[in-house]
């Protein structure tokens, strides 16, 4: 199989990631809940990946809550700053993921900013939005679907600025790109562990600057006897039995991302992104391609997008088809109807998987349904 | 040198403090508190082996780490509270 679908998930994981899980399986008993060697080494795996972590993003390791997605850390953030009716600003890009738990709480949703690859138009669009009786702001670093890098640091310092709450949405750029909690200055930064950090799937961190609401309530370990949630992090936020060996195996995704650089991790990825958008335009395709682009890009086939990603599987490629769980994003680009076909890089991306592809998308068939 | 105790609200403010301390080449462990002297339930706290347990404790202090309670662990096997 030809991988190009890093964007759902990091496929392979570092060969260390899975020698680390197996090893927390085989060694690691429940975290926090005992005084015995095994519960310790529970304990030691999980302070571990909280340690590196903080190196990787500039916090500290009491700052960084273990949750089970990407999803799960949007959630907790979402429902921290934004009171059910309250007014909060998204970007024209955001996934479900975001716009699902605002429209649960009848969340006063304003867009700002549509147009891909335009930081002009992002920027001018929350300067406008960012207003008194706005209650929190929540944007994504980098589209899910057209890889477009949003400028973050620029509306961080509009959020801050204004005295408002933000949420920044790490999924696709945690591992890839830089992404410095204290310089950001943000509330939360939500991210997955098994995509860019290489780590397995049901893994996620939540940075959080302010304790913040519990989502799920139950034992932490410590403190028994009070019938609330502690108020000190990250055990406020991490009720329940932690899923130690996908926290062990993140630990050494991240520490592999850490090793490599997020530099170089990214800058081998844009060769192959770089390669494919030509090559496909070379193809007749309709190619989503722009300055601020991380690793994922998407293009338009002229036949349906999800018969062409079935053609693609069919020669043992793999991508995604249809609205990337981000139909907000695919309104703003003008796809929802067609939606699009999403390529994806990542660590193990190599020219051979680039040129296979292409090959491979060259007999997509030219016409439309 | 002599033995204490410092309990902590969470397991992993009992981990920093750990390696804060430990980095400062004083001898430390993580282990439960004992039930007594956490009378809020559960916890975690660290035996510390220290001439002069005021400096550990402004090291955690100035990392922002909150301690809750400590205990000097005697030779007669008896615990006295240390004013923080």
């Amino acid at each position: 199989m030809i991988y190009l679908d890093f964007g759902a998930t990091s496929f392979p994981k570092p060969a260390g990631v899975y020698r680390s899980v197996l090893g927390a399986m085989a060694s690691c008993a429940n975290p926090g809940r005992g005084g015995y060697e095994a519960a310790m080494e529970a304990a030691r795996q999980v302070y571990a990946c909280r340690e590196t972590a903080a190196r990787l993003f500039s916090c500290r390791p009491e700052q960084v809550v273990h949750t089970a997605s990407c999803t799960q850390g949007l959630n907790i953030a979402i429902r921290s700053l934004v009171k059910p009716g309250g007014r909060v600003v998204i970007s024209g890009f955001e996934h479900n993921a975001v716009t699902r738990p605002l429209h649960a709480l009848g969340a006063e949703i304003q867009v700002a900013g549509r147009r891909l690859f335009d930081w002009q138009d992002t920027l001018e669009a929350f300067d406008k939005a960012l207003t008194p009786g706005v209650q929190a702001a929540v944007f994504t670093h980098v589209s899910n679907v057209f890889g477009y890098i949003l400028p973050v640091e620029e509306i961080a310092d509009l959020c801050r600025r204004r005295g408002i709450p933000f949420v920044i949405d790490a999924a696709q750029s945690a591992g890839t790109l830089p992404v410095h909690f204290e310089k950001l200055g943000a509330d939360f930064i939500a991210m997955p562990g098994h995509k860019g950090l290489l780590g397995p799937q049901g893994t996620g961190l939540l940075l959080c600057a302010r304790p913040g609401q519990p989502l799920v309530y139950g034992g932490t370990g410590t403190a028994s006897r009070m019938q609330t949630m502690p108020e000190d992090l990250p055990e406020r936020l991490e009720a329940g039995t932690l899923n130690v060996p996908g926290i062990a195996g993140l630990n050494r995704g991240m520490a592999f991302v850490e090793k490599l650089g997020t530099a170089a991790l990214l800058r081998r990825e844009h060769r192959q992104l770089k390669r494919c958008a030509a090559g496909l335009e070379r193809l007749g395709m309709r190619v989503f391609a722009g300055e601020h682009q991380a690793a994922t890009l998407s293009f338009l086939p002229e036949t349906d997008c999800e018969e062409a990603a079935q053609l693609l599987a069919q020669q043992g490629i793999a991508v995604r088809a249809g609205l990337h769980c981000a139909p907000l994003a695919h309104e703003s680009a003008g796809t929802v109807e067609s939606g699009t076909v999403r390529v994806s890089f990542g660590w193990s991306s190599s020219d051979g998987d680039t040129a296979a592809f292409l090959r491979a998308a060259a007999g997509i068939p030219r016409f439309q349904k | 040198m002599k033995h204490y105790f410092i309990t902590f609200r969470s397991i992993t403010f009992a981990q920093r403090a750990e390696r804060l301390i430990s980095r400062g080449g004083v001898r430390c462990t993580m282990q439960r508190t004992p039930k007594w002297m956490e009378e809020q339930g559960c916890g975690y706290a660290l035996r510390v082996l220290s001439q002069d347990i005021r400096l550990q404790a402004e090291q955690l202090r100035q990392a922002k780490v909150p301690m809750r309670r400590i205990y000097w662990h005697k030779d007669d096997g008896m615990f006295e509270e240390v004013a923080l």
